[in-house]
């Protein structure tokens, strides 16, 4: 007589589990029975063994592979194209780690993911016994029987409390074999041709018409602006300031004591050179003839700040006086460089 | 045939006192704890999938409201990449700004999805059975949302292969010791170690709203279930997979925030070289990521009426958590502080500048929202089971813990050694607009993905439902917890 295959529903634990005791009693291997529930109840509380799985190979298998590809990403490519890092090894360690570390992370879930694939048979794609009302917390337990047992265990079903019996011909239900694999076989290969897109487009296999040197782009144009202002701080305050086009210290307004001070000041530090009237005469013209007279327009017209920077730098061959006059005395001389002119 | 809700009694025993005061107790703790508050699961599964099949008219308002932000980051992303980097405010010396703020921000709020449940799993600890599909979705979400941050901001999009490992005749193999690439293997890593976490525990709520539909979902969800019975075997092998997802995500979630700290700590920038950096990212992800949780758990209780599974007990639960992580980003931010401050090097000064230079405000804003707001108000449990107040709690945190990204990123490279170097930095509105975008992006995708998948993790409520009973102990009621294992 062709087999059997029973789906009884029960509204509890211990019901369900006396329907098991009495399956076994009739001499039905545990092999063939299937409890199904709608959260997970331990195998214990039906009295049945702990179904086995086996994961460990899967994650060890997948710790190692990530471990392999997370040397040979971090430690091996780096000697096969070398690029200079101050201070580094070509393959220094700590970076090393964090590769090897996140890959064999990664490939040791990915391993555990694929095995809980493969033991459940995911993606499932025969026909199943099952009653929708499973997850609605009744207790289905699935019993395959030879035909002459068929009323015993409908019998040990309903004694037991089982809401509903469900029975269909065996035959309608058969293993699914190796569908699965071939379904996971076939995803893969359509992720590996996905894939390969990209490399078609690194190596211009495949063209996009798309602006691709920056001089093609309006970019260059929308990032040029006008200088920001400098914020606050971020120039020191307590000395001159030595960039061109920036306001110096504090100018000392023009008035006769200035005046009088640089021109005493004027007449030690710059008359050698620039003559005491300011006309680029004095007594050194004759080592250096280039030197400019102070009452042309050119200087006349430089603002102050810029011949700040002069007196303070120097310029051309002449050498920087700074350590000759303080900021206020630098400020009494040009005052009285641009009273010259009058 | 027997009715599919003909059975109103839930499936496992709860023996009732019989005495009236310890019935009235019983009631209480009912009414206090879900994990003892059983229903027939039909009722919970019809009350999940009408939640999740329901689309008001405020669901259309909200998700039109969130594509028309969605699609002006869209819009202004397109015409960034048109004009190039230069319509944004960065500039050179600020060269990270808002876009790197929020992609440290995003992966900041992932992190609590996987601490909720996969630490919180293995802790035991039954108040996040009802919170957990919630909160991964956030985890989810938040990473998909960081994720478009590198491409954001780079200039030529375009070009961005130039930056995958694949050998080239160019000669530009990248450079594995950089530490982006440690951050960008570990989001993956994360990434992808998360979304598979959240499809195993998807699975048999897939299974059940698979069968409880008709039509198109149905045939949807059969798919997306594949074939899922909840045999033992398969329920054994869901337990395996989700102990061993959880202990190897726990290491992996330090290690990305860490990664995303090192981003900046491995450079010589004064604010960023700091060793403490790794820890205290990962301490101000879980803050902020917890408070985002609660923000989503406050919304979804409030739009789909999930009254039933949000309870008191577990914004109490949550409450404590952000208070414990309150304090301690309190106690990592001062000891940054503190060590910099004593050593008081001339560089690091760009620290201290935050206390009175133009960041000023928004630097006293943050250390108000981070530790003033958390730690005045949720040592009270009145404040942490009232849901405006928490709302309001969790939504200065977010404000603060954007500020320090901000701070970090931004403020310091603004003052970085060199003053010459030294420049303030404005937005633009291509940065508000993506950032706001980004926000309503993620919000998009979560309002969408409400109504697809069953938000509640139903099984893992029954389980732990199944596992609590009351308990009498002299004259009072107690819930008992049972172990399976």
């Amino acid at each position: 007589m062709a087999d059997f295959m029973l789906l009884g529903l029960f509204n509890n634990v211990t019901p369900t589990a006396d329907a098991v005791d009495g399956l076994r009693d009739l001499g039905i291997d545990d092999k063939n029975i299937t409890i199904m529930s709608s959260l997970p109840y331990a195998s214990k509380l039906f009295g049945r063994k702990t179904p086995r799985s086996w994961y460990l190979p899967f994650v060890l298998g997948g710790a190692v592979a990530g471990l392999l590809l997370g040397l040979f990403v971090a430690a091996i490519t780096p000697e096969l194209y070398p690029i200079e890092v101050g201070g580094q090894g070509a393959t220094p360690i700590p970076p090393s780690a964090i590769i090897v570390f996140e890959l064999t992370a990664l490939f040791s879930m990915v391993a555990a993911f694929v095995a809980f694939l493969l033991q459940g048979r995911f993606p499932i794609l025969t026909r199943q016994m099952y009653d929708p009302r499973i997850t609605d917390g009744y207790i289905g337990l699935q019993v395959r029987v030879s035909g002459d047992m068929l009323d015993q265990a409908v019998k040990v079903l309903e004694a037991s409390g089982a809401r509903s019996v469900q029975r269909e011909d065996a035959a309608e239900y058969r293993s699914q074999g190796i569908r699965h694999l071939l379904f996971w076989g076939g995803v893969s290969t359509a992720g590996l041709i996905a894939l390969l897109i990209p490399l078609l487009l690194t190596y211009d296999v495949i063209r996009l018409p798309w602006i691709n040197n920056m001089k093609d782009t309006p970019v260059v144009d929308a990032q040029e602006g006008p200088r920001r202002a400098v914020p606050a701080g971020s120039i020191p305050v307590q000395g001159p300031v030595l960039i061109a086009g920036q306001p110096a210290t504090e100018p000392i307004p023009s008035s006769p004591e200035s005046l009088q001070r640089g021109d005493v000041l004027y007449n030690i530090n710059c008359a050698m050179c620039h003559g005491s009237l300011g006309g680029g005469d004095g007594l050194m013209t004759k080592y250096f003839p280039e030197v400019p007279a102070l009452t042309d327009d050119r200087i006349q017209t430089m603002a102050a700040h810029d011949i700040f920077l002069v007196i303070t730098n120097g310029k051309n061959r002449m050498p920087g006086i700074a350590k000759n006059l303080t900021a206020g005395e630098t400020w009494d001389v040009i005052n009285f460089v641009y009273s010259l002119d009058e | 045939m027997l009715e599919t809700n003909a059975e109103r009694v839930p499936f496992w025993e709860q023996p009732l006192p019989e005495d009236e005061k310890l019935a009235e107790q019983v009631e209480h703790e009912r009414q206090e704890h879900l994990m003892l508050d059983a229903l027939p699961p039909s009722e919970n599964n019809a009350l999940v999938l009408a939640r999740m099949q329901q689309t008001t008219r405020l669901f259309w308002v909200l998700v039109l409201g969130l594509g028309g932000i969605t699609l002006a980051f869209v819009v202004t992303w397109v015409i960034q990449m048109q004009y190039g980097i230069g319509i944004t405010g960065l500039n050179r010396s600020v060269m990270w700004g808002p876009y790197i703020a929020n992609l440290v921000y995003f992966v900041g709020i992932g992190h609590a999805g996987t601490f909720i449940s996969a630490a919180l799993r293995m802790m035991k600890l039954d108040f996040r059975r009802p919170i957990a599909r919630a909160a991964e979705i956030v985890t989810l979400f938040g990473l998909a949302t960081a994720g478009l941050f590198p491409f954001l901001h780079v200039g030529r999009l375009w070009k961005i292969f130039y930056m995958f490992p694949i050998p080239n005749q160019r000669g530009l193999w990248p450079n594995f010791r950089s530490a982006l690439f440690w951050d960008a293997t570990a989001i993956t890593t994360y990434l992808i170690g998360s979304t598979m976490f959240m499809f195993i525990a998807l699975l048999p709520d897939l299974a059940m709203a698979r069968d409880h539909t008709s039509g198109l979902h149905r045939r949807i969800y059969r798919t997306l279930a594949m074939g899922w019975r909840g045999t033992e075997h398969e329920w054994h092998n869901l337990e395996v997979i989700a102990n061993i997802l959880s202990f190897v995500i726990i290491p992996v979630m330090f290690s990305v925030h860490t990664g995303v700290s090192w981003n900046f700590a491995m450079a010589l920038q004064p604010g960023w070289h700091s060793t403490i950096f790794g820890p205290f990212f990962i301490v101000g992800a879980l803050f902020s990521g917890v408070a985002a949780v609660i923000i989503v758990m406050i919304i979804l209780r409030k739009m789909m009426g999930l009254g039933y599974f949000f309870r008191e007990e577990h914004f109490n639960a949550m409450g404590i958590f952000l208070m414990l992580m309150s304090m301690a980003w309190v106690y990592f931010y001062f000891t940054e502080w503190i060590v910099n401050w004593y050593g008081n090097l001339p560089m690091e000064k760009a620290l201290q500048s935050m206390l009175t230079g133009d960041l000023a405000p928004l630097f006293y804003l943050m250390l108000f929202s981070n530790i003033v707001v958390p730690l005045g108000t949720l040592w009270s449990r009145r404040v942490r089971t009232s849901l405006p107040a928490m709302l309001v709690i969790c939504i200065f945190i977010q404000i603060g813990m954007y500020l320090e990204r901000i701070i970090i990123v931004a403020g310091f490279l603004s003052r970085n050694e060199l003053p010459f170097n030294w420049v303030n930095y404005t937005p633009r509105w291509p940065e508000v607009v993506i950032t706001v975008g980004a926000l309503a992006f993620l919000a998009l995708m979560y309002t969408v993905f409400t109504r697809l998948v069953p938000i509640i993790p139903v099984w893992e409520v029954y389980e732990g439902q199944a596992m609590h009973t009351p308990r009498r102990f002299g004259r009072a009621i107690f819930s008992v917890r049972t172990e399976q294992h």
